[in-house]
């Protein structure tokens, strides 16, 4: 069967980007125990920052890149003090912030169509036209290589920083009882608020690579967050390293489910996943019960 | 001397901690009961195990000393005769204090409460209740508007509308006024003088040793000591485990 | 006038729509954002059977209704495990999932084509073909839709669920076997929304997926948030302000795609507005 290294090479690329997603969903999750549903602006608004400062200004690619992603992390900075962070220390219930996200992200996404329409858009004019890469009788382009390349070194990055940085204890602190950490003498809001950045960051730079790779519509974003929500279910809320897991588990599912049933049943084999784990294993593979 | 309830070796197991470690007591009937234990001493988990919050890992629950159940189910509580208080207060806030009590004495089949017209019998019920708690003139208010105090006197309204045979109280006393105290406990000794069967969990001791027929010990989920409240409270290791926690 | 009667009809149809959501999202507490799929699989079924099998409307709509509440049973069984923010998830789930069967069974829904050329309602020779006659028709089912939810909200059935959204486990021990209320709401709920679909696909005589996505879902959840969670006037308010507004948009002389966007960012902007200032909504009796 040699179409199979290339469902797994596919498999490979859509998880990397899940994972960066997903990773990014997980740790703010971890930090302030809610669902953001926002959190797919951050890729969508980077991704058409980059579109714009590209198109329309002369500043080269490389720090329009950078520009982009801290787009990304300036609109998380934004979105966490004047959205989040007053919602939490009313300590509004889950679902306020559920819902407050969900309306954040439709205002940021129909800001985007209004401003640059819903036109699907490419950002592969960009670059020099991609070299593919033969690997083990399946093909990728450089820039798949590089995205899956990516996601493993933001994982590795998050490893580091989490288990040996301080900031990264305090981080883990917050994640597992922000009150006993608020006692300890960690200021939990600023560490709430960098986190908020940080994730918003990584996630910009998952939209930025699905950019280049797939191309940009105002969804984008919301779409990444979908398996980002799903992968994170999967491998374990809260989790760093289950959303790493559970994010390529949902590429493989994905990916080898199409090859049963056509490409257009993506989206529900996807959550058929999700809801399978909801009702199984809800804290997820890695998660605690 | 007839048991309204025996546990027979019942245990809960959580992250590999037995909150309750093969307990078994019997509660006898028509009596005030009271459990005491420090804090983590497993009363309140062994109430929410009896009560269906959570599962029995093993053993079981023996109710009139008759049948035996291994597994219990929230919605069986009531049919065994049960019923209870919170600890940390649970009415329901963003309805009416008289809805509060009417909810618990609606018909329990899905299409009867469809068409359960609340009878006098019912609203009947509901006033008695409110007034013997004080709050009937309150009825129309939305239970969040109520202080503290009157939420703990609500709970237990709603308690004894259900008329279970056996009544857990769990810390009742916390956070009320002295006329409150006073009516709270002349509620569970009129409980025990129309036979009900009165559970009651409690840290003050001037209380238990008033109100109780019986005490029973907990120490980290097993049994210490039993007997009359003198007894028990002057009990050396029922002391010792106090001091020591 | 004929835009009077257009409008008002379209407020007729989500005034259904909400009322239905708020039974389960208000009164119940079960945020759900699937009932867009609900809408769906009614006005599906209804448009299919009147138009390619020659049913009368009246009958396929009543079929489009049981099958929603079949679908509904199914999915309630399903989500009862859902708590919180969990239940939302998995309601978005389906939600995506109804839409992918939408656009993909193309031998029964056409896809992406979509279903045209639904004929109006008629019986008994009399037809509702015309905006005047189909108002009176779709006045008399929110009377109807209003008139059922009243039932169910005052009876102590309705208790019940107002109590399993204060505190569900609380209201177990008094014997009530929560699962199965929260089942049987969903299904009056969904078998509601179907209503509201049939006579939708009857109304605009041609459907689409892009009818009944996560954006409808949304829509329609924005409605009861504004107009208020467990109430019944709070969701016909919030559908009456939240149909005129885009309307009143037009006349400010947008283009249609940037108005169409400028009504999706209000409904999101709406939603934080509510949850930072007033969770409770304009007219709702439910505080989230």
């Amino acid at each position: 069967m040699d179409i199979l290294p290339q469902i797994i090479l596919n498999s490979l690329i859509a998880g990397s980007l899940y994972a960066l997603a997903a990773m990014s969903f997980n740790l703010i999750y971890g930090v302030s125990r809610s669902f953001n549903l926002a959190h797919g602006v951050f890729a969508t608004v980077a991704a058409y920052a980059v579109l714009f400062l590209a198109f329309h200004t002369a500043i080269p690619l490389p720090l329009t890149i950078t520009l982009g992603i801290l787009m990304a992390v300036l609109l998380g900075y934004l979105l966490e003090r004047s959205i989040f962070r007053p919602l939490r220390l009313r300590k509004a219930s889950n679902l306020v912030l559920l819902i407050a996200s969900l309306g954040a992200s439709i205002v940021v996404e129909a800001l985007i169509a209004i401003f640059f329409s819903s036109q699907f858009q490419t950002l592969s004019s960009l670059l020099p036209p991609f070299g593919t890469l033969h690997i083990l009788g399946g093909t990728l382009t450089d820039l798949q290589a590089f995205i899956i390349i990516c996601s493993v070194v933001v994982l590795g990055v998050f490893w580091l920083v989490l288990s040996y940085t301080r900031f990264g204890k305090a981080v883990r602190a917050v994640s597992d009882d922000e009150e006993v950490a608020k006692i300890v003498g960690i200021n939990t809001n600023a560490i709430i608020g960098i986190v908020f950045m940080i994730g918003a960051g990584v996630m910009g730079l998952a939209g930025i690579l699905a950019g280049f790779d797939t191309g940009l519509e105002p969804h984008m974003g919301f779409i990444l967050l979908l398996g980002a929500a799903i992968a994170a279910v999967v491998g374990g809320v809260g989790n760093v390293y289950g959303a790493f897991l559970g994010a390529f588990i949902l590429g493989f599912a994905e990916n080898f489910g199409v090859f049963f049933v056509s490409g257009e049943w993506k989206y529900a084999i996807a959550f058929g996943v999700l809801i399978l784990f909801l009702l199984f294993r809800p804290q997820g593979i890695l998660g605690k019960k | 001397m007839t048991y309204a309830l025996q546990t027979k070796n019942l245990s809960k197991v959580f992250g590999g901690v037995h909150a309750v470690d093969h307990l078994s007591i019997s509660i006898p009937k028509g009596k005030i009961t009271g459990i005491i234990g420090p804090n983590g001493s497993g009363k309140t988990t062994l109430t929410n195990v009896l009560t269906g919050f959570h599962s029995i890992d093993s053993g079981a629950l023996v109710v009139g000393g008759e049948k035996e159940y291994e597994r219990i189910h929230s919605y069986d509580v009531r049919n065994l005769g049960m019923t209870r208080t919170f600890q940390n207060v649970r009415v329901f806030e963003q309805m009416s204090v008289l809805d509060n009590i009417l909810v618990v004495l609606t018909e329990r089949g899905l299409f009867a409460s469809l068409f359960d017209s609340h009878t006098t019998f019912h609203k009947n019920t509901a006033q008695e209740v409110l007034t013997r708690v004080g709050l009937w003139e309150k009825r129309n208010e939305n239970a969040v508007n109520l202080s503290y105090g009157q939420r703990k006197l609500l709970e237990i309204a709603r308690a004894l509308a259900v008329n279970a045979d056996v009544v857990f109280f769990d810390e009742p006393y916390a956070g009320l006024f002295p006329e409150m105290v006073k009516l709270v406990s002349g509620i569970m000794q009129e409980l025990r003088e129309t036979g009900k069967t009165v559970v009651l969990i409690e840290h003050d001791m001037a209380l238990i040793r008033e109100l109780c027929d019986h005490v029973i010990v907990l120490e980290a989920g097993k049994l210490l000591a039993e007997g009359k409240p003198e007894e028990v409270l002057a009990d050396s290791k029922v002391i010792e485990a106090y001091l020591g926690a | 006038m004929e835009y009077i009667f257009h409008l008002a009809i379209l407020f007729s149809l989500f005034a259904i729509f909400a009322i239905a959501l708020d039974l389960v999202a208000g009164y119940t507490g079960l945020i759900s954002v699937c009932h867009a799929a609900f809408y769906g699989i009614g006005a599906y079924t209804t448009a299919l059977l009147v138009q390619s099998v020659g049913l009368n409307f009246f009958f396929a709509l009543l079929i489009g209704m049981l099958l929603t509440g079949i679908v509904a049973l199914i999915l309630g069984l399903v989500f009862s495990k859902f708590k919180g923010d969990y239940y939302v998830l998995g309601t978005l789930g389906f939600t995506y999932i109804a839409y992918t069967v939408f656009i993909n069974w193309q031998s029964v829904t056409n896809g992406p084509l979509g279903v045209p050329g639904i004929p109006r309602p008629e019986i008994f020779g009399l037809s509702f073909s015309n905006s005047w006659s189909f108002l009176i028709l779709s006045a008399i089912f929110v009377g109807v839709v209003y008139a059922l939810a009243r039932f169910v909200v005052s009876s102590s059935f309705g208790r019940v669920l107002r109590a399993i959204r204060e505190d569900e486990e609380a209201i177990a021990i008094f014997g009530y076997r929560t699962s199965a209320f929260k089942l049987l709401i969903f299904i009056i709920s969904a078998m509601s929304a179907a209503l509201g679909g049939g006579l939708l696909a009857s109304y605009l005589t041609y459907i689409d997926p892009g009818t009944f996505g996560i954006t409808e879902s949304i829509f329609v959840l924005s409605i009861v948030i504004l107009g208020g969670l467990g109430s019944l006037r709070g969701p016909v308010v919030g559908a009456l302000i939240l149909v005129l507004l885009p309307e009143a948009l037009r006349f400010v002389g947008f283009s249609p795609d940037i108005a169409a966007q400028m009504r999706v960012l209000i409904y999101g902007l709406l939603l934080v507005i509510m949850m930072r200032y007033r969770p409770q909504g304009l007219l709702g009796e439910y505080k989230l």
